[in-house]
């Protein structure tokens, strides 16, 4: 009852006339932000800083948490009509949300991608108010050799859906790892692979390579097929409608996803990303119609984006309990936050019930928002597919530039995104899978730098890894998410060749 | 001489320096004649992004300047590469950005094509210190015992928010030298941020972290779980942190300062240098500065240009027998 007491008198704090304005003023600015690649939240939120200075510091937190969630909520969008996935967090949403909208269910991919999300930030604040106190113990229980654990977890069950080729797929996560080392060692401080290049001293971001490979390479397999001339096809939008059997069937995976999501969100680093990935993979593993996965199944669009949102709103666990920030965007949070006088920690619930339990109501209405802002927005966006194929290609590369020169406002960068368009073309020409590559380059860092620091915590002894009980359950099941895949091969090809 | 006497006027007497600005006004005084780009060379959300957009905050906000300052991120090789922008626009007097221990740091790395003599200094602003943490439940309890503790088995772990041969692993390795221990035996372990290392810490993963005070002071007090052995000031300092000895309280002869401050565009005009020194100072005695600092845990540590870029050339020497020692100098 505890909780219940509490959230009312968040709700008390949350409802006030003013902060109803600032959470719509929050997750509308947001869903515009994550809409739009290169302009991601943290920008926004440093952005915001000196707006929400003069604020009562439960309202200033209340819109800056609008921005960032709603940012998650809206940056599904790019990733499903144009391929072109603004946040690591939304790369695996495009998997089956861009065949979707290819095939003229445009419409239903966001609206699913709406519902998953509404569903996920909700199910993750209900989880946010009862244990939050309680996670903070999970969070810090993840050190360098667990962390390392969980991003080879990541890597092999991303590597593992790539269904034709186990060998291509391990190539592409290679290829990525390969990028991820480009630029300063943070170890050392060593250049490495920069060619004296200080363009690449800080490494290739995340932005170029996906827009490159994803957007940038369709827009040049469309060209190569010769598509230029012809017309979209009428009403490419397609119902919003679900059917009842639809939401059936996409009950289970965001479920699943959602609390998946949330517990992953509250270990400090890649959980949006992570999230949702493993959130993909596993539905992908769990059902029956497993091979249509990445040709345009709706459950393939609902885990990832509930994952997301979920993760978005577990990342808040660590911030508000340990006043530690898990990514850059709750680094900025936690910025603000100081700068208003409050400070997170332990000891917040007591100090600050206000902005806690304000900011956690919040998130209920500003969800409900959310899906009541997107869902009549949806016609209007996806009507870009009705566009003249040759508009909507230079669109889409119009888009993607603006979106990597607006975050670095480096040439050189744009140079990089026509390279790796290149590349992308050839991983689709040749029958490379592009997810393990771009998720590895996400998460190659993380591995390399928490290897690292394990060996060097452990004095260069590797039984670290299994020594964690942790870590040792983690690489189990990513030997098994990379085992059971090669005997499944093994079988249905010892039974094709007996028949 | 009014140039002179103006630059000692702003150090002796600093709340009269606003004072001096009215006064000084003449024919030949500079004033910006549209925005002032100034750079943070990082991400937003960081130590330069804090400073660069609180001060552009508290200048607007208070009318001190006619035109306004426009924060401006251009991150990229811990630095390297907002110098490297800044260095092309020699001469230019709209043109500032924030600065701290990497300024010197990166370039003794050999990371940079430019180091702090390439820009024209313009005035430090204040400064944080270092703080040692353990966990709540460790046994260490003071200086001694962690020291004892590294000296019995030099593997122990000390966790930081910064790379090898950057800022925290200085502090902590000079640290090591003044309790007689080899800098170099320090197992330093860089986590990619302060944040991180406390987490890590809290989780039992390091024995101790290093850290700016300001950062951790959020950490500690009444249900934390860290405690914290010991700042590197002169002085204990105040607020969450006055119950914490310094090191040289508890006979570690050693300070560090982690000191922030602005630089300007290569040649800068004198007139220009000298409307920012004034500008900065004035900033300084406004209360919205007053409590934006405190918030942060900042402490006020003005020099003029002068005195900063003399500032600047000593640091440089001492970080460089750090690094020597290190075996982190570029050769």
């Amino acid at each position: 009852m505890d909780a219940f007491n509490n959230l009312m008198y968040g709700f008390g704090i949350a409802l006030e006339p003013i902060n109803i304005a600032y959470v719509f003023a929050g997750v509308f600015a947001g869903t515009i932000i994550g809409m739009l690649p290169g302009l991601g939240p943290i920008s926004a939120l440093a952005l915001m800083i000196p707006i929400t200075f003069a604020m009562e510091p439960s309202s200033g937190l209340i819109l800056m948490a609008g921005v960032y969630y709603g940012a998650i909520f809206g940056g599904s969008t790019s990733s499903i009509l144009l391929n072109a996935p603004g946040v690591a967090g939304t790369v695996a949403t495009s998997f089956d949300g861009y065949p979707m909208a290819k095939q003229g269910l445009a419409g239903k991919a966001l609206a699913i991608a709406a519902y998953s999300s509404f569903v996920g930030g909700t199910v993750s604040v209900v989880f946010l108010m009862l244990i939050a106190p309680l996670l903070s113990k999970v969070a810090v229980s993840f050190g360098p050799a667990e962390y390392f654990a969980l991003m080879v977890l990541g890597l092999t069950a991303v590597v593992s859906l790539s269904d034709k080729s186990l060998v291509k797929g391990l190539i592409a996560a290679v290829i990525g790892v390969m990028i991820s080392i480009i630029g300063i060692d943070m170890q050392t401080g060593t250049e490495r692979f920069t060619f004296g290049s200080i363009h690449l001293l800080d490494g290739i971001d995340f932005l170029v390579v996906a827009l490159g490979i994803f957007a940038l390479a369709e827009v040049f397999y469309m060209l190569l097929r010769g598509g230029g001339g012809k017309e979209a096809p009428r009403n490419a939008i397609g119902s919003l409608k679900l059917t009842r059997s639809e939401v059936k069937q996409i009950a289970g995976p965001v479920g699943r996803s959602s609390v998946l999501g949330f517990f992953t969100g509250v270990l400090p680093g890649a959980g949006a990303t992570i999230g949702s990935f493993l959130g993909y993979s596993m539905e992908k593993r769990i059902a029956k119609d497993g091979d249509t996965f990445g040709k345009g199944n709706i459950k393939g669009v609902a885990a990832p984006e509930a994952a997301n949102n979920a993760a978005c709103t577990g990342s808040f666990v660590p911030l508000l309990t340990l006043g530690v920030p898990g990514s850059g965007t709750t680094a900025v949070l936690l910025g603000a936050l100081l700068v208003m006088g409050v400070n997170p920690g332990p000891m917040m619930l007591e100090q600050r019930p206000d902005v806690f339990w304000g900011v956690v109501a919040s998130m209920y209405i500003g969800n409900i928002f959310l899906l009541v802002l997107n869902l009549p927005l949806i016609p209007l966006i996806a009507k870009i597919l009705d566009l003249p194929k040759p508009l909507l290609l230079s669109l889409i590369l119009i888009f993607c530039m603006i979106g990597v020169y607006g975050m670095s406002f480096s040439v050189f960068d744009l140079l990089l995104l026509l390279g790796f368009g290149l590349v992308g073309l050839g991983m689709r020409l040749f029958g490379f899978p592009a997810a393990p590559l771009i998720l590895a380059l996400i998460l190659g860092n993380i591995l390399e730098e928490s290897m690292r620091r394990a060996l060097q915590i452990s004095g260069g002894d590797w039984t670290t890894f299994i020594d964690k009980p942790i870590s040792l359950s983690l690489l189990v099941i990513a030997l098994l998410s990379l085992g059971l895949p090669l005997l499944k091969t093994r079988r249905n090809e010892r039974v094709v060749s007996a028949k | 001489m009014t140039t002179l006497s103006l630059k000692h006027f702003a150090v002796l007497a600093l709340p009269m320096a606003a004072l001096a600005m009215t006064t000084s006004v003449n024919a030949q005084e500079w004033t910006p004649s549209r925005s002032i780009e100034f750079v943070a060379p990082a991400n937003p959300g960081g130590g330069w992004d804090t400073l660069v957009r609180t001060m552009s905050r508290v200048i607007q906000q208070e009318e001190l300047a006619d035109e306004s300052f426009a924060a401006i991120n251009v991150p990229g090789g811990g630095g390297a590469v907002a110098w490297a922008q800044v260095a092309r626009d020699s001469g230019n007097p709209h043109k500032l950005f924030a600065t701290s221990p990497p300024m010197i740091l990166v370039p003794l790395a050999g990371a940079s094509r430019y180091d702090h003599t390439d820009f024209t200094p313009i005035a430090r602003i204040n400064t944080d210190y270092s703080i040692i943490l353990v966990s709540a439940d460790s046994e260490y309890q003071n200086l001694d015992d962690l020291f004892a503790a590294l000296k019995d088995n030099p593997s122990l772990s000390v966790g930081g928010g910064s790379a090898p041969g950057s800022m925290d692993h200085i502090s902590v390795a000079g640290l090591a030298s003044a309790a007689g221990m080899k800098a170099s035996s320090v197992n330093y372990i860089p986590f990619s941020g302060g944040g991180d290392a406390m987490t890590n810490l809290m989780g039992g993963h390091i024995e101790a972290v290093i850290g700016g005070a300001g950062e951790a002071v959020g950490q500690l007090g009444e249900g934390s779980q860290l405690r914290a052995l010991g700042v590197s000031s002169e002085e204990r300092l105040g607020g969450g942190l006055a119950e914490v000895p310094t090191y040289q309280e508890q006979g570690y002869d050693y300070t560090f300062d982690i000191w922030r401050g602005v630089m300007g565009a290569p040649e800068m005009p004198e007139e220009a240098v000298e409307y920012y020194e004034t500008l900065f100072a004035e900033m300084l005695e406004t209360d919205a500065w007053r409590e934006a600092s405190d918030q942060l845990g900042w402490i006020d540590a003005y020099q003029d240009s002068d005195a900063f870029a003399t500032f600047l050339d000593e640091q440089q020497e001492q970080f460089s027998s750090v690094l020597t020692d290190l075996g982190l100098m570029r050769q």
